[in-house]
């Protein structure tokens, strides 16, 4: 069963071998392209360090945008929300007025 | 000492049918791309960027330069649809030629279509031995496998292409 089984595999295989090796193009035609055909290793190296200085010149780019950028001065800056009314609760001006280091008067009995 | 170019040139020659009927087998049938991988793999051999230490036979040697000269050309084309740089240049697509199509039986279709359908290393480890009339341990050394792993392919791939084979006339 076994043997007849490799033996059919067998008979097969060769069929196909004998497909291939027809339509095989000449070893000489094939050597002679092979001699004329680019490295295709330099051109993968030359595309590769195309694509690193593409990148680099894009990270510049980015960085020198970015320097210029205005500064913006947060502590003038003033937001108005729709929802700022619900913060005015009674009391909120006592919050604001912060007491400062010595201006402050201390109650010498709870010392 | 290492053969001279033009002893290197006769044996390459000698091998050419079998040495592209391996290529085609490497490639998924891509008789193209196996065109190729073959005058890739006959460059190596020729600059001396292969070198044949004589370990193995010579046959046995080159199918492993042709074997990774493919397993190189996929990973480059992969590499290429990933990247848009196939706009710039004229690197393989990967898909076969239309001219160079083959007419073949219907025997050997199903054959085709059952080996495609097997995983890679049990579809080389056959056809290294039944294409190529390779012993599993030559398969073995071409395939860079331990013998007993190209065993394992070779009884898992027999079996199953059997099944496949054998299902289409069920």
């Amino acid at each position: 069963m076994i043997d007849r089984d490799e033996h059919d595999l067998r008979e097969r295989f060769a069929a196909l071998r004998r497909e291939e090796s027809a339509g095989a193009p000449e070893f000489r035609r094939m050597l002679a392209a092979a001699r004329t055909r680019p490295r295709s290793g330099r051109r993968d190296v030359g595309f590769l360090a195309a694509a690193v200085l593409v990148l680099i010149a894009f990270v510049a780019i980015l960085t020198v945008r970015h320097g210029h950028r205005t500064p913006v001065d947060l502590a003038g800056v003033r937001v108005n929300v729709p929802t700022d009314f619900l913060l005015q609760v009674p009391g909120a001006e006592l919050l604001r007025t912060v007491p400062r280091l010595g201006l402050m008067s201390f109650d010498r009995r709870t010392l | 000492m290492f053969p001279p170019p033009e002893a290197l040139e006769v044996e390459l020659e000698r091998l050419h049918p079998a040495a592209f009927g391996w290529a085609v087998a490497c490639c998924g049938s891509d008789r193209a791309a196996a065109e190729d991988v073959l005058q890739a793999s006959y460059l190596k051999v020729l600059d001396g960027r292969a070198r044949f230490d004589g370990r193995a036979s010579f046959r046995t040697w080159f199918f492993s330069v042709v074997r990774r000269t493919a397993a190189e050309q996929r990973r480059r084309n992969a590499l290429w649809r990933i990247w848009p740089l196939s706009l710039l240049g004229s690197a393989a697509d990967g898909r076969p030629d239309p001219g160079a199509a083959v007419v073949r039986a219907e025997t050997t279709r199903r054959l085709l279509a059952a080996l495609g359908r097997l995983p890679r290393r049990q579809r080389e480890v056959l056809y290294l031995v039944f294409y190529q009339d390779l012993s599993i341990a030559e398969a073995a050394d071409v395939a860079g496998i331990s013998l007993g792993t190209a065993r394992t392919h070779y009884e898992r791939g027999k079996a199953a292409l059997r099944k496949w084979l054998d299902g289409e006339h069920a």
